[in-house]
């Protein structure tokens, strides 16, 4: 496994060589302390002002009011009750999170095969030229694919005519939650398979080659050695497909025909419809703290115990 | 002083960038030449406006005329227009096109200028129009009218026959089940449903009535298709996915026709609303004299030819002297628009009583609508 | 390795065949329909034409957005990945207490539905007069960016032999000169790749600059308003070319990051 080797140093501790005075230490460790602090505080500075400033805005806002589309600060706890009351946010709020779910096993279980292979079973070229495949697939427009789904799958498109050539009735796809299901398909898949690839790769081979030598068939190992030890990926990867389709506009709108509207449909009519950007961030806040759960969850179950692999 | 690492990541990493930096160049060589402008702009008029209005087919003959460029912010719904008005900062946009029954809302808010009629064609238009709700508070002008339709029913004529749309029933037959295709709008649909309940004028309605209309609207529930953005009504209605979609009209109809699609537009026998597409003068602009200049060429008759023949969706014009040079000009246009000046045209349905002005609601909050429409949605 | 000998697989292939179908069907379509001359599209197709294409390249708004695009993924592209670089470095070389909040902090954007990221930095941003500007655009998407470059640039780094730094001090350079010297030139193909993969990230971002660019918008965000406006073969028209460049810009960032995927060992 690649491993991190982060080497504990800091300035001046195994360099310095013997016989030096302290000042020279002292000075060198100042010197170091600016270098990483100068390093280090950047990044930091800008996420604190640029990420989690705006999250706490978001926060704040929660408990603002709007009249007459000017947005007021406030402390109402107006918009928590009057969202949290409504049978629509919360048919909004399990629809979603149901369909987010099926979407990511749905994913992780169709594409483990696809990753096995490329991990394992192709030629070096072909691995890196699906790989590239898989990478020119993320900076293709996701609207206008999905666009394009619409076209394959209206009454009288690719799907309907390809079934009408072997004689099978058309299929009404569009504005159901299978389509919308196809939508996150074609968002996280390639994600997926990249994930899942990279970690599959990364099981080491003498773990597979033990297996082999105390016995195991083919099968067995597949599914009690090598899924396994891949199996952080494996669950990193299903996350992922996750808190992708859980906050997702695009798919709900273009192909489920917004019915039933998702969590993000919520949020951006609320937006729309007279600024209630109090009101959206209710939305935010409350899809923020599920994904918080689900992830810490998701992570607490990868790295819970460690299987057969180190 | 410090020695320089060598490794060979080194040296191979120098070539590389010699090579990326020559084929980035080619790249934005080839890559830029398709965009470069034809023309440089002196100054930009930015307007807020539904979508399609800075077509160049509308906007060129305006924008070589005032060596401009005309740049839309498009918003769909009269709440999105207020919310983002609300949200811009001054300076922000210079025209902001508006229905009618929001130009009040901009007017109390501070955000348009009241404007000299004089400046404007209004003299030329019907005389119906000429001192129309919504643009005038008391005696000052706000908004000048642009454009306008009707709104009853779409439907395809392959699904429905003529007789079996006479009334908005229609939408709860069964041949519409799974087929209904919504409006992502509370407000046309919500107004015929008002309609269909013999609420005259639809928008002035008490407790009960709003009551029913809920309960009304909710029962359709199980024959909606799905929700549609503006883009999704003309593709659903042409895919044949929807057979019929309420609070829409010959806006999205007459487009598909040309295209050959096999749908009508009808208003049925309870009635109809008209909409109408206003130009008003941002307060905050810094182009107040070239937004003078839009408006007043928009309404003239070059301007007015053009917004009814709009390619994102056609309309139905104000001003008397814009029919007769459409007629002139594009005489099939003009038929199939209805705006022959012999012969039935879509003022006739005006006459006749059947049109209704679409407004807000007036014994209820807007919000209080729209929460009826978020709570349908998820039905 | 395998006891037995190995069987062709065609099963496995063919389905890996039928997946990576699936992925690109969208894609393809995109590229087929972009010469029909319905407009709206559907089988059987009404004829080959290029008109979309010359409307799309002759139309002001989409070339707008394009030199909006271009000139924000640039910006961001370049702080981000300073800024990625910035937090791998001190990821790979210290350790201190509250790290992996440190690091939390700086990984956590990607995860957040980006509807959400958009409202927080309009309703953010308007309170502090950035809103509706191409500055807070470049803001809010270095903010997205930035974890990529510093995923990125950290497994690099993990391939770096450690005792080099030491090497390198020991004989007497400055930890900068050692930066310099040292860490750079070994980053620098992984700092190219993340350059042109933060750009890429930035160019095709839609919803954060839906929420925040006012009327600056990028092309993403005009192709999203003519879907919900406008919608006409256009739009297969603009997928297409932003598909070619898309291919161009990841393979050119191919060139300088060889064996950054797909191997096991590095």
């Amino acid at each position: 496994m690649n491993s991190r080797t982060v080497i504990p140093v800091t300035t001046g501790d195994a360099v310095v060589p013997t016989g030096h005075a302290a000042p020279r230490r002292t000075r060198r460790r100042a010197r170091g302390a600016r270098f990483a602090l100068g390093l280090a505080l950047p990044p930091l500075v800008w996420q604190l002002a640029f990420f989690i400033g705006p999250l706490l805005v978001l926060v704040a806002m929660t408990f603002w009011s709007v009249k007459m589309f000017r947005l007021t600060p406030d402390l109402a706890l107006g918009n928590w009750t009057h969202l949290l009351s409504s049978s629509f946010f919360w048919d909004a709020y399990l629809y979603t999170f149901w369909v987010a779910a099926l979407s990511a096993v749905l994913a992780s279980v169709l594409a483990l095969p696809v990753s096995y292979a490329l991990a394992r079973k192709v030629s070096p070229r072909l691995q890196r030229l699906a790989i590239l495949l898989l990478i020119v697939t993320f900076f293709t427009s996701y609207p206008v694919r999905t666009y394009a789904w619409q076209i394959v799958f209206s009454p009288s498109g690719i799907l309907n005519s390809l079934l009408a050539l072997i004689g099978v009735e058309p299929i009404l796809i569009l504005n159901t939650t299978s389509a919308t299901v196809v939508g996150f398909l074609t968002l996280t898949m390639p994600l997926v398979i990249l994930i899942q690839t990279f970690a599959i790769a990364s099981v080491d081979q003498r773990l597979i080659e033990a297996a082999y030598n105390l016995g195991c068939s083919h099968g067995r190992t597949l599914f009690t050695v090598l899924f396994p030890s891949a199996r952080i990926g494996l669950i990193l990867a299903g996350t992922f497909a996750f808190v992708l389709s859980f906050g997702d506009y695009i798919s709900p709108a273009l192909l489920g025909g917004s019915r039933p509207p998702t969590l993000s449909i919520l949020l951006t009519d609320q937006v729309k419809s007279g600024n209630h950007w109090p009101r959206a961030a209710v939305v935010a806040v409350t899809m923020i703290l599920t994904l918080l759960t689900v992830v810490l969850g998701m992570l607490a179950l990868a790295y819970r115990k460690k299987g057969a692999a180190a | 002083m410090s020695r320089k690492y060598d490794s060979g990541a080194l040296s191979l990493s120098r070539r590389q960038l010699l090579k990326a930096a020559g084929l980035t160049l080619g790249a934005a060589a080839a890559g830029f030449s398709p965009f470069t402008s034809a023309q440089s702009p002196h100054r930009t008029l930015n307007i807020l406006s539904w979508p399609g209005h800075a077509d160049p087919f509308a906007v060129a003959e305006f924008e070589k005329l005032h060596n401009c460029t005309v740049v839309a912010r498009e918003y769909v719904g009269g709440e999105a227009m207020l919310g983002l008005i609300n949200q811009a900062p001054p300076g922000m946009f210079d025209v902001v096109m508006a229905d009618a029954e929001y130009v009040d809302m901009l007017r109390m808010g501070g955000f348009i200028d009241k404007l000299n009629p004089d400046d404007y064609p209004i003299a030329d238009f019907f005389p119906e129009f000429q001192h129309f709700e919504g643009h005038w508070d008391g005696d000052d002008l706000y908004s000048v009218m642009l454009r306008f339709g009707y709104i009853g029913m779409a439907y395809r004529t392959d699904v429905f026959s003529p007789e079996e749309v006479t009334s908005y029933t229609a939408l709860w037959s069964d041949k519409a089940k799974g087929r209904l295709g919504m409006f992502d709008w509370y407000l046309p649909t919500m107004g015929c449903l008002s309609l269909r309940q013999g609420n005259r004028p639809p928008f002035d309605i008490g407790g009960a009535q709003f009551d029913l209309l809920k309960k009304s609207l909710n029962s359709l529930a199980p024959q909606v298709s799905g929700f549609y953005s503006m883009s999704n009504l003309f593709s659903m209605l042409s895919n044949g996915t929807a057979a019929i979609i309420p609070g829409i009209g010959d806006w999205v109809v007459n487009l598909l026709q040309k295209d050959g699609v096999p749908v009508a537009a009808v208003v049925p026998e309870e009635g109809g609303l008209q909409w109408t597409e206003s130009l008003s003068i941002v307060s905050s602009s810094r182009n107040k004299d070239l937004a003078k200049a839009f408006i007043q060429y928009m309404t003239s008759p070059e301007g007015q030819i053009r917004t009814a023949r709009l390619p994102a969706y056609v309309a139905s014009i104000p001003n008397r002297k814009g029919w007769e040079l459409l007629n002139e000009r594009h005489p099939e246009d003009a038929r199939m628009l209805g705006l022959t000046l012999d012969g039935p045209n879509v003022m006739d349905d005006y006459a006749k009583g059947k049109i209704f002005l679409r407004k807000l609601p007036v014994q209820q909050e807007i919000d209080q609508w729209n929460d009826v429409w978020t709570a349908f949605k998820s039905a | 390795m395998n006891p037995a000998k190995p069987r062709p697989n065609l099963w496995l292939y063919g389905y890996v065949g039928v997946i990576f179908a699936f992925v690109f069907t969208p894609i393809i379509t995109t590229v087929v329909f972009a010469f029909d001359v319905n407009r709206y599209p559907s089988l059987p197709m009404g004829g080959l034409t290029l008109d979309w294409f010359r409307q799309v390249l002759a139309d002001a708004s989409l070339s707008r957005g394009v030199r909006t695009s271009l000139s924000v993924a640039l910006c961001s592209a370049v702080v981000a990945t300073a800024l990625g670089f910035a937090g791998a470095y001190v990821d790979y070389r210290y350790r201190f207490l509250g790290k992996n909040l440190y690091l939390a902090l700086l990984t956590l954007p990607p995860l957040v539905p980006v509807v959400i990221l958009g409202l927080a930095m309009l309703t953010f941003q308007s309170r502090i007069g950035l809103a509706g500007s191409v500055q807070g655009l470049i803001v809010g998407h270095i903010v997205l960016c930035a974890p990529f470059a510093l995923a990125l640039i950290r497994m690099r780094l993990a391939s770096l032999d450690p005792d080099i730094e030491a090497a390198a001090w020991n004989l007497g350079a400055t930890q900068l000169s050692t930066l310099r010297s040292v860490i750079l030139p070994f980053c620098l193909p992984t700092i190219l790749a993340c350059l042109f993969l933060t750009a890429a990230v930035s160019f095709d971002e839609f919803m954060i600059a839906w929420f925040v660019g006012g009327t600056n918008e990028t092309l993403p965000v005009r192709v999203l308003a003519m879907l919900q406006g406008q919608v006409s073969p256009r739009i297969n028209a603009v997928g297409t070319l932003v598909f070619g460049l898309s291919i161009a810009l990841v393979l050119i960032s191919q060139l300088f990051n060889p064996g950054r995927r797909g191997r096991t060992q590095n």
